[in-house]
């Protein structure tokens, strides 16, 4: 039996008089692929800044790992091992690709000042390793003919596989996709996707995506929650969803899509 | 222009490089736009001065206590205001140095405007040693030559230590900071924290070339320090460019000579009026460069540009 | 019309003296308020004619403090940045008044010229500097190391041109006039009554002429100007103009109160001018106009406790806990953290 690994308790926030989230709950299961939907301004991207802490909740509870996490910073979540990719890339552009790979692992002795000063050599060691390590990861994306490119002369498509393999470097317990796919052709796409199925089965990381194309949805997805206006209309396995009927009623306008 | 000339130009143009190094950590590796540089300096040679004359401690006791204390002092000026958007950081770090200035300048415990002599003693003991060496190669007249030697060999290592610290996981993290804070925090780096340390280096540089601002002048006083220190020390950062460290020395020596070389021209002007004009022609670079070359003379503009 | 909408849903705009609905009253209310009861708490602690006496002198730098922040937020809304070169707009204004007195023109005929060149001058930086810099979005850096250089470039060309000493006003400093039982010389007399003179102008203006609903409109949101149909390449271009402008009436004021000035005393009350405009949330007109009336009434009042020499700490202290403590201000909405 797989626990929930992430909780969302009736949560809420509103900007300005407009309820971005509006006691959304829901909860995913370890280890699963499991995918967030719904119309554009449903509040995904809110959500997903709620959980990951860059935003803070005006109300309700988030568990992580059966920790709450509501409210704290940004950089203590992802130490928790809860990582996350943005719908508009954020890779450092004026960084080269190996760069950004090496940013996301935790706890490198180099990363401090303490650590530096240390004889021991752990830090060129740990960079050795991790080096190996960005590479071979860089090889599942094709990327690593580019490693040494700055990341912000990357395509648009390129630049997601890079913040994802670098959300990857950072051996998390789950990542938070946001958009994935957008800008990357079909057949990278269906890599990356194999490259996360691989994952999962030989790992047990868990992955919440936010994704608009369907088929991926439908077919890669072993749950799928819909959100509508800020609250969670359907929350259940593909074919469920697919023919509920508040669903095909939010979506109607996207069917063109 | 004798030899005697260009150490004197060397001195202030090594001061100005330590100093600057100090905001090039900030300003070009981490995106903070310290202005309270000089109120860093001018703490860290307080320190170092009324330790020695007040508690009589020796002064090379004195000297790295002194750059704790500037420390210190790094760390609660940022702690408080790191947090703040990065021009009202700038304008919190004006308020900083402008406090101490007037602290020093108003209250008796550091002498007023009268400032604080006699500190330097055992550096001029040095010094005098030194030139004793350097009658025997017939370099004893220049008596600014062991200050010369003192700061440029300081600045260097500071420099190869900078540099050290830039390549390693630690400066990469500082980079990425100054690309995207938040893409930094996702990643599970403590920006904050970051943040502090650069300002703690810096005001350590910033002390370490108090000291030898004042052993130049031999005394203390407040209007020493003044933000025109912090404005000058811009426009090296901005003449040797952005995010390079080598560029800092470059920086300061071009200004610097640039200064000096102004009295050359022999303009029809009073000393007055040359030394506004100082002035006005670094209001003019740090204008110019800002708007037409942003990345410096050294600056890489590719990169200037992708992270826009 | 959608600017007026805009106006009545902001709340805590109102300028002081204006009553509208009691929902706009809180924090402008909230301020007179407290000061009266400061004031009425230091005739109790001091005795009524001293306290009386400061509060008075406190209202004469209260207009050159209001009318040099205001300047200072309007342009704030512009330039996206607190600009640095402000206070030596006051130096150069106030200089150039100088100038044209000692050429024999009257008093107050130089004054209006020094803030006609003034208000010119600033124009004239927004077309050549400023607005290719708002146009290329250059960095908050940038933007900071251009504004230090300007102020260099103007407080030391002054310098050049005028000599760095002290150099006094030339104006009859002697006479004074009684209020009651307080004295106040007369100088200061006429600067506090221009001063707060121009503040209820400048307020009333703001709120009522449509340039001033415009300049405000761009001052908090150029983006949303521009789609409301505002002309905002003009509006900025007056903004710059009438913020350059106040600034000389500021410097006026402040050397005619002083009885003289030297170059650097623009930027010596920059901090101040920054604690008040910061005071009142950065951005917001009215705000600044309050903030200065602070900061002034503040730093007179302190010299009740503390020696006179401590004043602009005053200033200091009252910026580093308005941006520790409140950073949006009294009256303002801007985020101010990171």
């Amino acid at each position: 039996m797989s626990e929930a690994i992430l909780a969302i308790e009736q949560l809420e926030k509103s900007y300005g008089g407009i309820r971005a989230v509006a006691g959304t709950s829901f909860t995913v299961k370890r280890g699963s692929l499991t995918a967030l939907i719904g119309p554009n301004g449903a509040g995904k991207t809110t959500l997903f800044d709620l959980v990951t802490g860059f935003v803070h909740p005006d109300r309700g509870a988030i568990h992580f790992e059966g920790r709450a996490i509501a409210g704290l910073p940004p950089h203590r979540i992802a130490r928790l091992g809860l990582v996350r990719t943005f719908q508009l890339t954020r890779v450092f552009a004026a960084m080269t690709v190996m760069e950004n790979m090496m940013l996301a692992p935790l706890g490198q002795p180099g990363e401090s000042l303490l650590g530096l000063i240390t004889p021991g050599g752990r830090s060129r060691r740990s960079e050795a390793a991790l080096g190996e390590r960005a590479m071979a990861l860089l090889g599942h994306f094709n990327l690593q003919d580019k490693s040494a490119d700055y990341a912000g002369t990357l395509s648009g498509g390129q630049r997601k596989l890079l913040e994802l393999a670098r959300a990857l470097m950072a051996s998390p317990r789950m990542v938070l996709l946001d958009e994935p796919m957008a800008g990357v052709n079909r057949v990278l796409g269906k890599r990356l996707l194999d490259y996360v199925e691989e994952l999962r089965r030989t790992t047990d990381v868990t992955f919440l995506f936010v994704e608009h194309d369907m088929d991926v949805v439908m077919t890669r997805a072993d749950h799928v929650v819909v959100m509508a206006e800020g609250a969670v209309i359907a929350d259940g396995p593909p074919d469920a969803v697919r023919t509920d009927p508040r669903v095909i009623d939010a979506y109607l306008g996207e069917v063109a899509r | 222009m004798s030899v005697d000339f260009w150490l004197g130009v060397g001195v202030i143009a090594g001061i100005y490089g330590i100093f600057v190094l100090g905001l090039q950590i900030n300003v070009g590796f981490t995106g903070l736009l310290n202005l309270g540089q000089a109120g860093f300096m001018s703490i860290g040679a307080y320190a170092m001065g009324m330790l020695v004359t007040d508690a009589g401690w020796s002064l090379w006791w004195a000297m790295p206590v002194a750059i704790l204390v500037a420390v210190v002092a790094g760390i609660l000026v940022g702690l408080p205001s790191l947090r703040l958007r990065s021009d009202y950081f700038a304008i919190a770090t004006i308020a900083f140095a402008e406090i101490v200035r007037y602290t020093f300048q108003n209250a008796d415990f550091a002498g007023g405007n009268q400032g604080i002599i006699g500190f330097d003693q055992e550096w001029r003991d040095v010094s005098d040693w030194l030139l004793d060496r350097f009658t025997r190669i017939g370099l004893g007249d220049e008596t600014q030559l062991p200050l010369f030697l003192a700061i440029w060999i300081t600045f260097f290592l500071c420099l190869i230590g900078l540099r050290l610290l830039q390549r390693s996981p630690w400066g990469r993290v500082l980079r990425a900071i100054r690309e995207d804070e938040d893409a930094a925090s996702a990643l599970g780096k403590n920006v904050f924290a970051y943040k502090l340390q650069s300002l703690a280096i810096a005001a350590a540089l910033a002390a370490i070339a108090g000291f030898f601002l004042s052993f130049n002048v031999t005394y203390l006083y407040p209007s020493e320090f003044d933000p025109t220190f912090t404005f000058f020390g811009y426009a090296v950062l901005i003449l040797g460019g952005f995010a390079s460290y080598g560029g800092v020395a470059l920086g300061a020596v071009l200004l610097w000579s640039l200064m000096e070389g102004l009295r050359f021209l022999h303009l029809p002007l009073s000393t007055g009026q040359i030394g506004s004009l100082r002035f006005v022609l670094i209001g003019l670079i740090l204008i110019l460069a800002s708007m037409l070359r942003p990345q410096g003379l050294l600056g890489r503009k590719a990169e200037m540009q992708l992270r826009q | 019309m959608s600017l007026s909408k805009n106006d009545k849903r902001r709340g805590g705009d109102a300028p002081p003296f204006l009553s509208g609905g009691w929902r706009q009253l809180p924090p402008v209310a909230f301020l007179a308020i407290a000061l009266l009861v400061i004031v009425l708490l230091l005739a109790v602690a001091v005795g009524p004619i001293a306290a009386g006496q400061a509060t008075m002198t406190g209202l004469v730098s209260a207009g050159y403090f209001a009318l040099g922040a205001v300047g200072l937020t309007l342009v704030y809304g512009v330039l996206r940045l607190v600009n640095f070169a402000h206070g030596d707009m006051l130096t150069f204004g106030t200089y150039v008044t100088l100038a044209f007195t000692s050429l024999g023109v009257p008093f107050w005929a130089a004054a209006a010229l020094g803030m006609i060149v003034t208000a010119l001058l600033a124009v004239m930086l927004d077309k050549v500097i400023w607005e290719p810099m708002r146009r290329a979005r250059t960095s908050t850096l940038q933007l900071f190391l251009v504004a230090i250089g300007l102020a260099m470039v103007l407080r030391y060309s002054v310098q050049f041109f005028a000599g760095g000493q002290v150099r006094s006003v030339g104006l009859d400093t002697t006479s004074s006039v009684d209020i009651g039982p307080w004295h106040l010389g007369s100088l200061q007399f006429v600067v506090m009554l221009v001063g707060l003179a121009t503040i209820l102008i400048t307020g009333a203006g703001l709120r009522y002429t449509r340039l001033g609903k415009e300049m405000r409109a761009v001052a908090d949101n150029i983006a949303l100007a521009e789609v409301a149909g505002i002309d905002t390449r003009r509006t900025i271009r007056i903004t710059w103009a009438v913020a350059a402008g106040l600034a000389a009436l500021a410097g006026i004021l402040y050397a005619t109160a002083i009885g003289s000035i030297n170059p650097n005393f623009g930027f010596t009350i920059l901090l101040s001018l920054f604690a008040a405009a910061v005071l009142g949330g950065i951005g917001n007109a009215y705000g600044a106009l309050a903030g200065g009336i602070v900061i002034g009434l503040a730093q007179e009042w302190s010299t009740l406790f503390f020696n006179p020499r401590w004043k602009p700490a005053i200033g200091f202290a009252i910026l580093i806990l308005t941006l520790l403590l409140m950073p949006r201000g009294i009256f303002g909405r801007k985020k101010a953290r990171s």
